[in-house]
């Protein structure tokens, strides 16, 4: 009785998880020192989120909010948050982020208030989105981020950022409101009287009532569209490159990180356990377009010659290795998907942290103007080479963990793809060490002869680095870590 | 309930009052005359939402009915008299200054009329009522007479307005013949069962037609940008909102329990409503992108939240109703804090272009925060109570079937984006022009802003409330369950 009791009282974690950035928001926005209350907040989030991941790793899931409405109504709208094996890497990926993110970023930027308020809000749309059980908050939550990541291109970016800034907003935009079609699709699928927004009732709904295999491809379809989309699948990628290479480096981490795992999530806990048939049927859209991903950004990635448009392409690209793992159909190749979630996002973060760092250094990050910089910033240039080496898939890293299940997971199914996937890591190797070489050992560049280049000073600016790096390799090495949680919800999810 | 103290009579008191007043005060007294105004339209807010919980008994006749839609928008469109009070006591007049209470107490008419609009229940009623509000707009469009601008809205509107009374006469004169009758329940009555007539069609097609000129509705919504721009601010807030939602409330109790509630005229109107409705909202959306005055952007907006209203009033179901009325308190929450601020920059710039916002975040931040949740909101982003009024119009489509609408609709809120953005972007990318004028906007505009900024969010979150309010607005009139009895 009494271990109920405090379950019941560990659930208030959940809202908890989203009260703290809001609050954190409210506060700068009043006046306190913006840089260190994002911190704070940030910092202060791991406190509920090891009492969720308490709860799930006893009982497989936690649930806040009312119980599930048997009333029939216009709209049944109901705040209610969960997270269970599956959720609990995303959440924990947002959390690690977010806190390297607010660590990199600066407070001497101008407009510092306004910039910490959208680099929270940020993280809370993905938190919130990972978190909810309704759609309706599970979708508004991460168009929560939508008006933020325009301002934060827009005001605080590089290069052409007017542009980036419109054409990732438009195009996320028309994504999302596929998507939102997709899911009043779900939801208007199941008869009347058991209609509800709860993804969990509306799951089991499905699952014990399929859908014909005409409607499940109708909605397969506009799911992976609107997820696709978030998730800069080929051919609805174009923002994403420019749109990380113009974003200031915080903005790209949570986003490149953290935001485009809602798409990949929302396809494994949506459209792949309500129409699974629907999604077998399109599964060869979906070979092809992430052959795209694959074969056309991967040479694309080969032509640039501005590490952050490198960095933006070879995420984009990498996207396709993640959707082979959710088109082979076995546990191990979703589970390698979760754990390249993960692995991609941190090292995604990395890679664009340190791209922010040396920008910011140098003023450039144009690569052959870069030659020399090992022997200036040999910090910097360390943490250049784990993101490097983490984003081609070295084993000992997270990303290598996940793509070698990946392929063994679909070899049997998509054998040919598998063969592309791994031309995919040929090609990303070659950029990334070509990036690197000219980085490290070419011609020492005029930029590093002239200009005072310092490197990452005191652990006060080396920390967010060095604590991705080492979730890199934790995750790598032990998989499981990932794994263990996610495993029964994964065989759940495959299972006829 | 005695229905002499219904709000319509309680407004025709008051503007009378206002005039009265203003004549008989010393001329050094006048400028107590604003206030006046403001309180009496807040105690009447007061009243109408009091007295929009009581049952009324009778109704003169059945001229007019007190139900579920009535008593929802009755405190509607008062609620935008306030607004428009407060705006017209900050509006600048000029040479006008002497007249002020005429341009205070007009607006007052227009209210009851709308009032006597929502609750109509026969055509000869609706029409002395859309001439009661028709007529002070007339006056208050070209208030302004020393402005050209003024003076070419006034007769616009002039001659759009008198063009569609004529449609909507005809249409009536037409219902006359075909029914017999211009009462809703026996026009019901009369026709249910039976095939529609030629006479009964041309008569909805009339009446229809006379409407889209008052929610401008694209054929017929080429006055409204002008006009917009060239009326005081205060006269564009009335006709943007509370005008345009009369129409609508019209529609809904004509379609949805009214007179032509009838199979035989759904058969012919749905396709006829949805088209309007697809062409209405692609045409406001695309002429809103390349607008840089914040009225005409305002205008355009306008027209295109008229065309997603049409899309859901088009299924012609109880659902898309219900989705018209929150749709329209969304609108209201959402557009009159925005028209406030247009008053308020035209006051301090002496236009209303976009490029006054600029830089707007760092020397205001609450106002520049409260307005970008109310344009938020109007593009239908969540959390925004937008996105919820957007997001039934959309699943409303879905049930009914209505590919097509659903796909325009849904292409067009992308679209929306490009230029509910620019005002945003004015405020928070762009730097304050060098020649900043010493004026800084009122201390009120940033609670208002900001309040109702938060009332958007709070009812996107949790929109249980308004959920309720279009519940009741559905509700099974109350003298139509007394005239069973």
């Amino acid at each position: 009785m009494e271990a109920r009791g405090l379950a019941m009282t560990l659930t208030w974690a959940l809202p908890l998880l989203l009260l703290l950035p809001t609050l954190g928001v409210v506060a700068i926005a009043l006046g306190s020192d913006p840089r260190r209350t994002a911190l704070g907040v940030s910092l202060l989030n791991f406190i509920p989120a090891f009492l969720v991941s308490g709860v799930v790793l006893r009982q497989g899931e936690i649930l806040f909010g009312p119980e599930v409405s048997t009333l029939r109504e216009v709209f049944p709208i109901q705040f209610r948050l969960g997270c269970d094996g599956l959720s609990l890497p995303l959440l924990w990926l947002t959390l690690v982020v977010t806190l390297a993110a607010m660590g990199v970023a600066r407070a001497q930027v101008k407009r510092s208030k306004e910039y910490f308020i959208c680099l929270l809000l940020v993280g809370l749309g993905g938190l919130g989105a990972f978190l909810s059980v309704d759609l309706f908050y599970f979708f508004s939550f991460h168009e929560v981020a939508l008006i933020p990541s325009f301002l934060l291109i827009g005001i605080w970016g590089q290069g052409d950022r007017t542009g980036a800034a419109w054409r990732m907003t438009i195009y996320l935009m028309l994504g999302s409101l596929l998507l939102l079609l997709g899911l009043l699709g779900l939801v208007f699928a199941v008869p009347e009287i058991s209609r509800t927004l709860d993804w969990r009732v509306l799951t089991e709904t499905l699952r014990a009532q399929p859908l014909g295999v005409k409607h499940q491809t109708i909605l397969a379809a506009l799911l992976l569209v609107g997820f696709g989309t978030l998730v800069s699948l080929v051919p609805f990628h174009s923002w994403a490159p420019g749109g990380y290479a113009s974003a200031p480096a915080p903005a790209a981490m949570l986003h490149a990180g953290v935001l485009k795992k809602f798409g990949l999530y929302g396809l494994l806990r949506l459209a792949l356990t309500m129409t699974p048939l629907g999604w077998k049927e399109i599964s060869w859209v979906v070979g092809l377009m992430l052959a795209g991903n694959i074969l056309y950004l991967g040479l694309a990635s080969l032509a640039q010659r501005d590490f952050r448009w490198l960095l933006g392409f070879s995420s984009a690209m990498h996207m396709g290795t993640l959707f082979l793992g959710l088109i082979g159909g076995t546990v191990l190749g979703l589970g390698g998907a979760l754990v390249l979630m993960v692995g991609h996002g941190l090292s995604a973060a990395l890679g664009f942290a340190v791209a922010g760092e040396i920008g910011h250094r140098t003023g450039t990050t144009w690569m052959q103007d870069l030659g020399g910089l090992a022997k200036k910033a040999p910090k910097l240039w360390f943490y250049l080479m784990i993101a490097g080496m983490a984003s081609i898939g070295l084993p000992g890293m997270a990303n290598f963990a996940g793509e070698i299940m990946i392929f063994f997971g679909a070899w049997s199914s998509h054998p040919i793809l598998v063969g592309i996937a791994a031309w995919g890591v040929v090609l990303s190797s070659v950029a990334m060490l070509r990036a690197i070489r000219s980085i490290s050992s070419g011609p020492v560049s005029v930029a590093m002869t002239t200009q005072q280049t310092s490197d990452l000073q005191g652990t006060s600016e080396v920390w967010p680095f060095a604590f991705l790096t080492v979730l890199l390799f934790a995750v790598g090495f032990i998989p499981n870590l990932i794994l263990g949680p996610a495993r029964p919800i994964l065989e759940r999810l495959i299972q006829p | 309930m005695s229905p002499w103290l219904c709000p319509e009579v309680l407004l025709v008191l008051a503007g009378v009052g206002l005039i009265l007043t203003d004549a008989l005060l010393p001329p050094g007294k006048r400028t107590v005359l604003p206030g006046i105004a403001l309180v009496t339209s807040c105690v009447l807010l007061a009243g109408t939402i009091w007295q929009s919980g009581q049952p009324m008994t009778s109704s003169w006749g059945n001229l007019f009915v007190t139900d579920g839609l009535s008593s929802v928008f009755k405190p509607f469109f008062v609620l935008c008299l306030v607004g428009v009070t407060l705006i017209s006591v900050r509006t600048p007049m000029g040479r006008e200054e002497t007249v002020r209470s005429e341009f205070l107490a007009l607006p007052f008419f227009s209210s009851a009329g709308l009032c006597l609009l929502a609750s109509a229940h026969d055509f000869l009623a609706i029409f002395v009522a859309l001439e009661l509000v028709a007529i002070s707009l007339y006056l208050l469009v070209a208030f302004q007479r020393t402005q050209v601008k003024s003076l070419e809205a006034g007769m616009k509107l002039l001659v759009m307005g008198g063009l569609s009374t004529g449609f909507l006469v005809m249409g009536i004169a037409w219902l006359y013949a075909a029914a017999g009758t211009t009462e809703f329940t026996r026009i019901l009555l009369e026709q249910a069962g039976r095939p529609a007539s030629v006479a009964l069609l041309l008569a909805v097609g009339l009446i229809v037609t006379g409407l889209a000129f008052k929610i401008a509705a694209v054929p017929f919504h080429a006055w409204a940008p002008d006009v917009y721009e060239g009326a005081p601010t205060s006269i564009t807030a009335f006709l943007a909102v509370a005008s345009k939602a009369a129409g609508f409330v019209l529609l809904v109790r004509i379609f949805g329990f009214g007179a032509f509630a009838l199979d035989s005229v759904a058969l012919v109107f749905r396709p006829i409503l949805l088209t309007l409705g697809i062409a209405t909202v692609t045409l406001g959306t695309l002429a809103a992108l390349p607008q840089r005055n914040l009225k005409r952007l305002l205008a355009y907006s306008g027209i295109a939240h008229a065309g997603i209203m049409l899309l859901a009033l088009g299924t012609l179901g109880e659902a898309g109703m219900g989705t018209v009325v929150g749709y329209l308190w969304a609108y209201l929450l959402a557009s009159f804090p925005v028209l406030i601020t247009i008053q308020e920059v035209e006051r301090i710039y002496g236009s209303a272009d976009v490029r006054h916002l600029d830089g707007l975040a760092q020397k205001d931040p609450g106002t520049a925060l409260g307005l970008t949740l109310c344009f938020l909101s109007m593009a239908g982003l969540p959390p925004m109570l937008g996105f919820s009024a957007k997001l039934s119009v959309l699943s409303t489509l879905w049930n009914a079937g209505e590919i097509p609408g659903l796909v325009v609709g849904v292409i067009m809120a992308v679209v929306g984006l490009g230029f509910y953005l620019v005002p945003i972007r004015a405020m928070y990318w762009e730097r304050e022009a060098d020649s900043v004028p010493i004026c800084r906007f009122p201390r009120f505009l940033v609670w208002i802003l900001l309040s109702a900024g938060l009332l958007q969010l709070l009812l996107g979150l949790q929109p249980r409330p308004l959920i309720r309010l279009v519940e009741r607005s559905l509700a099974p009139s109350v003298s139509a369950i007394i005239q069973e009895k």
